[in-house]
């Protein structure tokens, strides 16, 4: 028995170790990835698209923001600040609902957005959290792509109505309304119509739980339309918590309906609101009863009411009076007279998707909208931008080769921007400068002038800025020839060329090419799309409702990419599913996509990569969402197409739109997916997700910076996000993998001795994006955690000497150390009050230092060099002098320490002796070495030699400079000062110490003292 | 054959054993069994830790003091000078005002909020349920690349700004060793509020029989955070009751 005890043992021990498998293959991107971070730079100025909001019940600080990709925040302050509390998960919002009944713990997150426009992303279920929004668990709904409504009885917890409206590329039965009795554990569904039609809206009686009311919308989506409406759209009414529903259309319009909105007036609750699209202009609008839907009567039709019903129908009244209905809209609407006439709401963002109304007083209300969250004081007639939400809606991001580089990109509905990677203090509002109108989508920037362009929706305008001169002109392509229709994307292609500055490529459905910025184009393809008329229909699109503003307009040119290896090697992808090459600049184009296996007829290329490694080679990417197919698709090809492989892993969750080559390492390939980034180390076969700091937002596209090897990601929602750094995954592989500590090459570091004022004015309830250290950064791996035993990090030049002592990173994976090339601050004189010239630490200088990290036993060692910016105009002898003053300083402030030391230790002797001669004497010198009155702000007394000296050694330690003749007249004028002190203490001292014996710290003994 | 039967079954259990549910109790328990025992644990009548932070090449000393009794002080040291913060006297919370290095008091709120936490020395969840706390194990989580058991601590509601609310925090245990290395928790005030804060935990080594972390981190979540090294720890020390004492208003010496 006592042997099988010991077998047993020994097996499971092989099962642990088997757990921790150290291999590419078996290591999870939580245990890898460690401390290489992302961090996010917004912008929030514009915000982003908001879907859905919700209040607390009972206490009005706390609001909630569902967003369309940007995830769930929160306020605490009443909006004035919101924070992220789902960044885990899917990060496109359809609804979000309290518990009445538990409304500080119990949450439920419906993903997907329901506002359902061309570039709407897709939701993966329902989510509930007990505990405040700390943890969630997803409860279903798998399969849904979008909640509209959660509604939970208000009388009982465990009933949770839910309203689904399901799939908008395809056919599904995961829709209408769903019911659970048991707190969300199990579902059933009360009300479905068709796998076409949907629940677009849910509302509850609160004076009878059993009353409910759902809206049921027939519609659909594809690459090339949208169709609104049908036979199947109704509005439905329960009397019996959803046993069983009836119509209620009693004074609706005639014919085919689309989608509704349904409100009931919470203070009178037989008072329910519709907004109806409908066949006829006349008989759409709002419809109001005063009977529970017993009968209907329209009452308004206006524009701000009937606009894009399937982006905006949401009607909220507001809480204490049933008269006041607020309309969802391009500007929003409000009535006060109970929904006969209408007014704007004040000048904001435009296309307002919901409203709340403050639980305390409706005059404050809480707008979604296109472009962020709204704050109103006075009823909506004035709307103030809450400053925080980096929620912007990337489709493309550039960059530059400034220092620190700058990041350009367009924004859904929120025009085209360029940014700086890192500003002093951080990235502001104020450091973005906005380069375009409309919607944006792509922004390049010129290879050498500064000319910037972008575009907006349908290259409708191509801007070409001169951001020196301030000049800008459209550079579009025109048709050519009478009769020539250009088919431009919404998201129409751009790209330059790394051969010819000055060359410009767009795409419509040719590929047009320009040699001077777009002065003058050229064709150089035949139509390189389908050409399927079958798709060009788009004044037809929109259903009941007609929809034609080009954001569906297909068989289109979709990426371009000219190869960094051969000007003449370009690829194009089409949104129709081409995958063309040409290898003599144009003259001939082949129709690769043929050649690729598992990929279904007709998905849309959204990317295609050129290898940096060879000019055969290349990466594409496609999204096949729009055909209701949310399989990632990449490949590769080595032989111009003729061959293509899959890139792909069962890893990878979420269809993809973008892939990145690394430029060192052909086997670290990063990928952008709508729930995240994925990074491959091995080519292909593993992919490991990226979560540090990285929420599971869709990310459209990625950059590689290459001087400073940052990742630099174009989000759908949560911004530019950006990881510092990637270069320690160039040399992941399972040998390190198994190392007990292995160090990544520190490249030589730049001693930044930039400054500015940067003061984050005004910016309290802003967002203001992280900035990349200036730090040296020592990175190393552990393939475990250390948590037992000590593990210490110093800093030693290479005669070994200490110069600073560091927190090494215990984590398992890649740990960074940051160390901002300083000695320790000197030891300081004990004053009264503080001498603040002596919190600064000297900068050491250029040269080679080694990191020793002590782990138990082990010690582990790496070099790394420091280098002087190249155009500091400091000479070699000038650092010299700078070096030699600082330290001369720096040490006599520490021997003045020690001397007052051993003044106050005699002083204190001498008084309790008695001896008021001495202690006389040395009060009075004391006076004059430090401050012993007085406090640290405006009660501070006159410096004394401390402060003088410690003010003087600040002052040229924080400089760039190498000390001025004023500083070194100062410095003697503080060294004789200073020698006379000593003598006049030495004296003193003497004479006491003759008499009497006083212990006292050697010099060194007093340094290491506190 | 029986006996086959027998191993494999006994096999199967044993396999199943490292993917059964533990408890949060169990995780507890072997925590502190494996950091001295809980009765050395509960023997504790104070501890005072010497620490030291790095801030931007600034080395500031720190002493640490908690009591059994509930009293609290860390001692900062800036260019000689003795700077109190945190100092509880079983009555008054109070710090050194930087500018002025003088005692003030911290505002009835935070004095309240800090008074819940008297009884958690030398560790929270020792005798939680006597003290009306709760615990739930939630299962794992990857920190710090390891896997670790994540247990949900609940204490008495604190009042933020005049409201209540609940004062939650998340433990990690690793589940190798059932010592914690990470707790987080929401921040509830100040300009960070909203955010998580997290602070880590390595290095543990023994004093006089007792584990401790010697090294610590604090910071925001996914932020930056601050290395705090600890140099000794004194179990039990001997400290003078005036050092908690809120003092007097000192006239300025001529």
């Amino acid at each position: 028995m006592k042997k099988l005890h010991f077998m047993l043992a020994v097996l499971s021990v092989g099962f642990v170790t088997l757990g921790h498998a150290q291999s590419l293959e078996a290591i999870d991107g939580k245990a890898l990835f460690g401390d290489l971070t992302a961090r996010h730079i917004g912008p929030a100025l514009m915000s982003g698209r908001i879907n859905d909001m919700e209040v607390h019940p009972s206490n009005s600080r706390i609001i909630y923001a569902g967003t369309a990709g940007g995830g769930v925040w929160k306020s605490n302050d009443g909006g004035a600040t919101f924070n992220p509390i789902f960044d885990d998960y899917c990060q496109s919002i359809g609804a979000v609902e309290l518990d009445p009944n538990d409304p500080d713990k119990t949450i439920y997150v419906g993903t997907g957005e329901t506002w359902t426009r061309n570039s709407v992303s897709v939701g993966d279920g329902l989510y509930k959290t007990t505990d405040g929004g700390a943890n969630w668990t997803k409860i279903g709904f798998d399969k849904s792509e979008r909640i509209a409504n959660i509604i939970v009885n208000p009388n009982n917890s465990q009933e949770i109505y839910v309203g689904v409206l399901g799939a908008l590329w395809g056919d599904s039965e995961e829709r209408g309304v769903y019911k659970s009795t048991d707190g969300g554990t199990t579902w059933e569904r009360l009300l479905y119509i068709d796998p076409k039609t949907g629940c677009a809206d849910l509302a509850i009686d609160p004076s009878d739980p059993n009353i409910l009311y759902a809206s049921m919308w027939e519609f659909r989506r594809t690459g090339w339309s949208f169709e609104s409406g049908g036979e199947k759209s109704a509005l439905y009414k329960s009397t019996d918590g959803g046993k069983t529903w009836n119509k209620i259309h009693n004074g609706f319009p005639e014919g085919k309906l689309g989608r509704l909105g349904i409100a009931v007036a919470p203070s009178n609750p037989k008072v329910l609101y519709t907004v109806i699209e409908a066949e006829k202009d006349e008989r759409k609008g709002l419809y109001r009863s005063n009977d529970a839907g017993a009968s209907w009567e329209q009452l308004n039709n206006d524009f701000g009411i009937t606009v894009r019903p399937f982006y905006f129908s949401r009607i909220v009244v507001d809480p204490k009076n049933e008269d006041v209905v607020v309309k969802g809209g391009l500007s929003g609407s409000i009535s006060r007279d109970g929904g006969k006439t209408f007014k704007d709401l004040g000048n904001m963002h435009s296309d307002i998707h919901d409203i709340v109304f403050s639980i305390k007083d409706s005059d404050i209300m809480y707008v979604g909208t296109d472009g962020g969250v709204y704050r109103t004081w006075d009823g909506g007639t004035t709307m103030e931008i809450v400053e925080n939400l980096p929620i912007s809606q990337f489709y493309q991001v550039s960059v530059d080769d400034a220092e620190p580089y700058n990041v350009y990109g367009g924004l859904q509905d929120n025009g085209s921007w360029w940014g700086p990677s890192s500003s002093p203090g951080g990235v502001e509002a104020r450091d973005w400068n906005s380069i375009g109108a409309g919607d944006g989508f792509r922004v390049l920037k010129h290879p050498t002038k500064p000319i910037i362009y972008s575009e907006m929706q349908g290259a409708e305008n191509v801007w070409r800025i001169d951001t020196e001169r301030q000049l800008t002109k459209t550079i579009q392509p025109l048709p050519a020839s009478e009769g020539q229709k250009l088919r431009w994307n919404w998201n129409a292609p751009m790209a330059i060329s790394t051969h010819q500055p000055d060359r410009f490529y767009m795409g419509s459905q040719y590929l047009h090419k320009s040699e001077d910025m777009g002065d003058t184009w050229e064709i150089i393809s035949p139509d390189l799309t389908t050409n399927d008329p079958a798709k060009q229909n788009q004044e037809d699109s929109g259903g009941l409702s007609m929809d034609n503003s080009g954001a569906e307009n297909h068989t289109t040119i979709f990426t371009i990419a000219e190869s960094t290896l051969d000007e003449n090697v370009i690829w194009v992808g089409t949104d129709d599913g081409n995958v063309q090459v040409t290898q003599d600049g144009g003259k001939t184009w082949a129709n690769t996509v043929g050649n690729i296996p598992g990929l279904p007829k007709n998905t849309w290329c959204y990317h295609i990569e050129p290898s940096v490694f060879d000019k055969g080679t290349a990466y594409a990417v496609f999204d096949g969402h729009t055909m209701n197919d949310k399989t990632p698709y990449a490949y590769k090809t080595t032989d111009f197409g003729k061959t293509w492989t899959s890139v792909i892993s069962d890893d990878v969750v979420g269809f993809a739109r973008n892939i990145q080559e690394d430029y060192v390492n052909p086997d670290l390939l990063f990928l952008g997916t709508e729930f995240g980034l994925y990074i491959t180390m091995d080519g292909g076969k593993n992919w490991k997700k990226f979560t540090n700091n990285m929420p599971s937002v869709a990310v459209h596209f990625i950059e590689l910076h290459k001087k400073t090897n940052d990742l630099v990601m174009g989000t759908h929602g949560r911004g530019v996000i950006i990881i510092d750094d990637i270069s320690p995954l160039r040399s992941i592989n399972n040998e390190v993998l198994t190392k007990t500590l292995h160090f990544f090459d520190t490249p030589d570091t730049e001693i930044s001795e930039t400054s500015s004022f940067s003061g984050n004015f005004g910016a309290e309830t802003q967002f203001v994006g992280s900035n990349k250290t200036k730090d040296v950064q020592i990175k190393y791996y552990l393939n475990k955690r250390h948590t037992f035993g000590k593990m210490t990090m110093v800093i030693e030049d290479m005669d070994g000497n200490q110069i600073a002592e560091l927190g090494p990173g215990k984590s398992k994976g890649i740990n960074i150390v940051n160390w901002n090339y300083t000695r320790k601050t000197p030891k300081v004189a004990k004053g009264k009050t503080f001498s603040f010239g002596g919190f600064t630490a000297p900068q050491v200088p250029a040269g080679t230092y080694k990191a020793v990290i002590t782990k138990g036993k082990e010690t582990f060692e790496q070099t790394f060099n420091l280098v002087y910016d190249k155009n500091s105009p400091l000479t070699e002898k000038d650092r010299e002098l700078k070096e030699t003053t600082i330290m001369r300083l720096y040490d006599m402030t520490q021997e003045l320490a020690y001397l007052v030391y051993e003044l106050d230790a005699i002083l204190e002797h001498a008084s309790s002796n008695g001896d008021k001669k001495t202690a006389d004497k040395l009060n009075a010198l004391k006076e004059t070495l430090v401050i012993t009155t007085g406090d640290n702000y405006v009660g501070s007394a006159e410096p004394q030699l401390r402060e003088r000296m410690a003010d003087l050694y600040s002052k040229v330690a924080t400089s760039y400079d190498k000390p001025s003749g004023a500083e070194l007249n100062n410095l003697e004028v503080i060294a004789e000062r200073f020698n006379n002190a000593k003598m006049d203490f030495a004296k003193i001292k003497d004479k006491y110490l003759k008499k009497q014996e006083v212990q006292l710290m050697s010099f060194d003994d007093f340094l290491e003292s506190n | 054959m029986k006996t086959l039967k027998i191993t494999i079954a006994l096999i199967a259990f044993a396999l199943a054993l490292p993917i059964q549910a533990q408890t949060a109790d169990e995780i507890l328990e072997n925590y502190f069994e494996n950091t001295g025992g809980l009765d050395a644990w509960k023997n504790l009548k104070g501890m005072k830790m010497t620490a030291k932070v790095n801030q931007g090449g600034m080395e500031i000393p720190l002493e640490i003091y908690n009591l059994k009794d509930g009293r609290q002080m860390t001692k900062i040291t800036f260019q000689g000078k003795e700077i109190k913060q945190g100092v509880y006297d079983g009555e008054t919370l109070w710090s050194h005002n930087f500018m002025t290095m003088k005692a003030e008091k911290s505002d009835a709120e935070q004095t309240a909020n800090f008074k819940l936490n008297t009884n958690d020395f030398p560790d929270a969840f020792i005798g939680y349920k006597e003290k009306g706390y709760t615990v739930e194990l939630l299962g794992k989580e990857t920190i710090d690349g390891t896997e670790t058991f994540k247990i949900k601590l609940v204490k008495e509601p604190l009042t933020i700004d005049g409201n209540p609310q609940d004062d939650i925090s998340y433990y990690f245990f690793d589940v190798d060793n059932f010592v914690p290395i990470a707790v987080q928790s929401e921040i509830k005030s100040g300009p960070a509020k909203g955010q998580i804060s997290e602070v880590t935990m390595s290095d543990y080594q023994e004093v006089d029989g007792i584990y401790f972390p010697f090294s610590m981190t604090q910071g925001v979540k996914d932020g930056q955070a601050q290395p705090i090294t600890i140099v000794s720890i004194e179990l039990n020390p001997t400290i003078d009751d005036a050092e908690f004492a809120f003092p007097k208003e000192e006239t300025e010496k001529e």
